[in-house]
């Protein structure tokens, strides 16, 4: 059941146990590359700058944080990746391609799991097999797989407003999972959950990546799941959002919410929270003296 | 109390209409303009025996059932263009705004001089009516399909005659189904409009010839049929329409 996740594709950087190794392969492999990328939104107000000359890029297989203040433009960035968005000015390309518009080799987890409401469990994600013109078998058994991955087997008939928030994001999950995207982009996507719930998604999402070959590109504004999660962590400034700092993570493989007494992490997060604080005093600094 | 109010309930009808026959049999009213239900039961029974009433029943319903489907299928399809594309709701919104607050009665005279007495005419009035509703509700439910559902499925790869047949559809499709019941009534109204306009058969025709002989029971046996008509319409589309919002 998990085949069909897999791709039978050349060595999963995460299939890599040590850090460095993974590190070299994935330089030598850039998948998403956001170049100067600028996004202006025009509003009754006048013209908002959401996002200000962003540059970076993801490497094959990593997984990439961006954290950043209410309003910094992390949404657009990821929208932007997505092809939701154009870019005002700069470029994004996905496997060397720019992305005009959505493309199915990059799915999307938003922060409300969106399920389409008239669909069971398994028809929510087999809709994306569906529309790239699998069978309806054949979506089918992709559905299935995945619906017993997120352990969800019980409710694979069930329609998604009987379904709690978190079992609802995770068909979500499932279902930017099911076209097997190269790129998977994630909004928040724990978000609207309770603490409880939360931990034990980040836990089922951490196990979910260890047999999954996709690049994940996550945002969060809590950097307690970012440094979790992540191979990389950009932190990035109030609006308009740039890149404040890019930060490796090498904390070991496979992780989980324990991971967050150990003293290298306590250390990340202490980098973290005084960069992001010395960035708050300055942006405060700086409106109150203009 | 439950068991009162139910019981009571049961009473209403049987009360009202024991009521309505002391009255009418006790001289206080004229009765030849106020007749007893007994004598409205009596028109009833013999309007079905002589055969006319299903010839009038199945003219009406020929009327309301094709205008009905006609206009909703014109309102969901257009109200699906207006609500999805900008370039065609400029073209047409202001048009049907223009139009839609005119009550559809109001056109009977136009249309008798278009069409005549024809079932042409009737339709189209039955059509005009129903369309305006369907329409509006249909464009505003297109409107509100959850924007979030839209970008999941173009991330999916919805190619975008999906979208609008699957996703736009389906996500308006709790306003249409309040559109269409809107629009049931209003087919019953317009469909009274266009019978008492000159007909040679139909439920509210034989009204009105009833009521220039001053049959009063047969006038009122068939305000009777009409509202029961009217009823298990709405009912059976309560019926239908909980289907049709399936996952509600
Ligand atoms: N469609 C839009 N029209 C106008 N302004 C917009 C639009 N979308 C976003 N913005 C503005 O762009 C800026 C960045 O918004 P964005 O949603 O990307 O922030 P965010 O970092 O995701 O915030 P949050 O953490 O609250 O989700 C904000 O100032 C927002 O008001
Ligand atoms: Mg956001």
């Amino acid at each position: 059941m998990k085949q069909m996740v897999h791709r039978s594709e050349p060595a999963l950087a995460l299939a890599h146990p040590q850090p460095s190794l993974e590190g070299e392969r994935a330089a030598a492999r850039t998948i998403i590359s956001v170049a100067d990328l600028s996004i202006v939104f025009d509003t009754p107000q006048g013209q908002v700058i959401a996002v200000d000359r962003v540059t970076f890029s993801v490497a094959h297989g990593e997984f990439v944080c961006i954290v950043g203040p209410s309003g910094c433009g992390k949404s657009t960035v990821l929208n932007t990746i997505a092809g939701l968005e154009t870019p005002y000015s700069g470029a994004v390309t996905v496997d060397g391609r720019p992305m005009q518009r959505p493309r199915p080799d990059v799915g999307m987890v938003f922060q409300q799991p969106h399920l389409f409401p008239w669909k069971s469990v398994r028809k929510n994600i087999a809709h994306g097999p569906r529309m790239l013109g699998k069978s309806r078998s054949e979506a089918r058994a992709i559905a299935d797989g995945l619906i017993e991955m997120i352990g969800l087997n019980r409710f694979a008939d069930a329609y998604p407003h009987t379904l709690s928030g978190g079992m609802q994001q995770r068909v979500a999950i499932a279902r930017a999972l099911a076209n097997q995207p190269r790129v998977l982009l994630m909004d928040e996507p724990f978000g609207a959950l309770d603490a409880q719930t939360r931990s034990v998604m980040q836990d089922s999402l951490l196990e979910l990546r260890e047999r999954i070959d996709a690049t994940v590109v996550f945002v969060t504004h809590d950097i307690d799941e970012a440094i979790l999660l992540a191979d990389r962590v950009l932190i990035m400034s109030a609006g308009p959002g740039r890149i404040l700092r890019d930060l490796g993570v090498d904390l070991p493989r496979p992780r989980s919410n324990a991971i967050m007494l150990d003293p290298a992490y306590l250390a990340l997060k202490k980098d973290c929270l005084d960069l992001i604080r010395s960035e708050g005093r300055r942006a405060f600094d700086q409106s109150s003296a203009g | 109390m439950k068991r009162i109010n139910i019981l009571v309930g049961a009473l209403s009808i049987p009360l009202f209409v024991v009521a309505w026959e002391v009255i009418a049999r006790s001289g206080i009213v004229n009765a030849v303009l106020f007749p007893p239900p007994s004598v409205v039961a009596v028109a009833l029974v013999e309007w079905v025996r002589s055969g006319q009433f299903f010839l009038d029943l199945g003219a009406s319903l020929y009327r309301v059932v094709t205008g009905f489907v006609v206009g909703a299928a014109l309102g969901i399809a257009l109200g699906v263009l207006t609500g999805q594309f900008a370039l065609v709701s400029s073209l047409l919104s202001p048009l049907f705004h223009i139009l839609r607050p005119i009550p559809p009665i109001a056109f009977v005279p136009i249309v008798i001089l278009w069409f005549g007495l024809s079932e042409t005419g009737k339709l189209f009035l039955v059509v005009w009516g129903v369309f305006f509703t369907v329409w509006l509700s249909t464009h505003i439910g297109v409107q509100k399909v959850d924007r979030g559902l839209i970008r999941a499925a173009q991330m999916l790869g919805t190619p975008r005659r999906q979208m609008l047949q699957e996703i736009v559809l389906l996500g308006a499709l709790p306003y249409i189904v309040v559109g269409l019941r809107t629009a049931i009534s209003i087919s019953f109204y317009t469909l009274v409009a266009a019978e008492l306009a000159g007909a040679f058969a139909g439920i509210v025709y034989r009204i009105e010839i009833a009521q220039q002989n001053l049959q009063t029971g047969q006038v009122m046996g068939g305000l009777a049929a009409l509202g029961l008509m009217s009823f298990v319409a709405d009912r059976l589309f309560a019926a239908v329409a909980e289907r049709t919002v399936w996952w509600r």
